[in-house]
């Protein structure tokens, strides 16, 4: 089970947060919990810290389902310059979720990016939410 | 349920404005509603007017209640529940009228809400004044900006650390909205307008394919959960546009969203943790 990891590359040193759970929703709290903390040092506004915490917490729950029993759940989290990539994945051998279901229509509402894939056995998801573009200096004052 | 007729006779001395037994009058509509068939049209009418004539009483407890960080709009539609509830289980053969009924009943939902919908856990006072003001920050912020505000700017417009908006950003997550446990609703009893736009809503639920599952799992919601989803994901309002068309903070936005999103999870997939 363990060593199945398909991540292509390996972990960055600097920016990359990587957590092992086993796959259960009893572990989601964490992964969160994970999400929002990188999502606030990041400096995203509120709306999109809160989109990727709801967006990681929808992934997280649909890869769950379709996780063998007993089996480990691996998120990765890389910030980017432009944006911050979540990938999770679980041992499965099944398809990953539809793309024509209000799940996932969930997922590409609160991300800029969402796609998901099985291989070799891991079924994938990886989201995308960008950072702000930094505002122009003075731009708060100029609008008010 | 709750027992009820031994409550005070004073409370009805507590409606200002009101003089004491002004509302006896209702004494025989409650009378009559006993007479009618539930579901009757007169029935229906008759309980309606009810609920409406006694809104002023729920209004009253329920500002009794504000200023200790729930929104008196949410505390008015909590104790507008506790009323409708008081009418339907009121039954004027025994006790000593209705308001002695009521009052506890209405107070006995408004408690629950804070029981349900306040702090998770022992919170120290200065992290809930700090997530009180990160609250009023980010709306403000969010008029002027046009977009919720970024934890920098938070700190910038408050004047403390970004560590410190951190904190009191994290001490939300110890907040948390009443339970999904409330028992549903009708509608048409509580509606405040945010009604109007469902019919549209379920025509674009089509565009996914699990919407024969989706639109009864989105009916167990409560209206407000359910409207809050259709702007989001049908709509693609942001979250601090939602706060604004429906009068809460965008951080309430954010809690019913997460609630709201495991509520339909559990309905459409029985996944666990739903």
């Amino acid at each position: 089970m363990d060593g199945a990891d398909h991540h292509a590359p390996a972990i960055a040193a600097r920016d990359d947060v990587e957590i092992r759970l086993g796959a259960e929703a009893v572990h989601l709290p964490v992964v969160r919990a994970v999400a929002v903390t990188i999502a606030m040092r990041a400096d995203l506004d509120l709306d999109a810290i809160s989109d990727l915490e709801l967006a990681v917490d929808e992934a997280c729950s649909s890869l769950i389902v379709l996780a063998r029993p007993d089996s480990l759940l691996i998120c990765r989290f890389t910030v980017r310059d432009e944006e911050i990539v979540f990938r999770a994945s679980v041992a499965s051998d099944r398809e990953p979720p539809s793309t024509q279901t209000f799940g996932w229509r969930v997922l590409t509402t609160l991300t800029d990016r969402a796609r998901g894939w099985a291989r070799a056995g891991q079924v994938h998801i990886e989201l995308a939410k960008a950072k702000p573009v930094s505002a122009p200096e003075g731009r708060a004052e100029e609008i008010h | 349920m709750n027992s009820t007729t031994t409550a005070p006779p004073r409370v009805r001395a507590r409606h200002p404005g009101r003089r004491e037994g002004e509302y006896d009058r209702f004494d025989p509509l409650f009378e009559r509603l006993t007479t009618l068939a539930a579901g009757s049209a007169e029935h229906t009418r008759l309980r309606e007017r009810l609920i409406a004539e006694h809104l002023p009483v729920a209004r009253h407890i329920a500002r009794r209640f504000s200023g200790r960080g729930e929104p008196e709009s949410d505390l008015v539609q909590v104790a507008t529940i506790g009323l409708i509830n008081a009418v339907d289980r009121y039954d004027p053969h025994y006790g000593r009228g209705f308001l002695p009924f009521a009052v506890p009943t209405i107070k006995g939902e408004v408690q629950r809400h804070f029981r349900d919908a306040t702090w998770a856990m022992r919170v120290p006072r200065r992290m809930k004044e700090l997530h009180l003001q990160l609250v009023r920050a980010s709306g403000d912020l969010a008029d002027r900006l046009g977009r919720s505000p970024r934890p920098s700017e938070l700190a910038e417009h408050l004047g403390i650390s970004r560590d410190e908006v951190l904190d009191g950003l994290a001490a939300a997550a110890a907040y948390r909205p009443a339970s999904l446990d409330r028992p549903l609703r009708k509608d048409d009893d509580t509606s405040d307008g945010y009604g109007e736009q469902l019919g549209e809503t379920d025509d674009a639920l089509d565009i996914v394919d699990d919407a024969e599952y989706l639109r009864p799992a989105l009916r167990k919601l409560p209206e407000r959960e359910r409207r809050i989803i259709a702007l989001r994901f049908f709509r693609h309002m942001t979250q601090s546009q939602i706060a604004r068309a429906v009068g809460i903070s965008q951080m309430h936005v954010s809690r019913l969203l997460a609630r709201s999103l495991a509520a339909l999870r559990h309905e459409l997939g029985g996944r666990p943790g739903g």
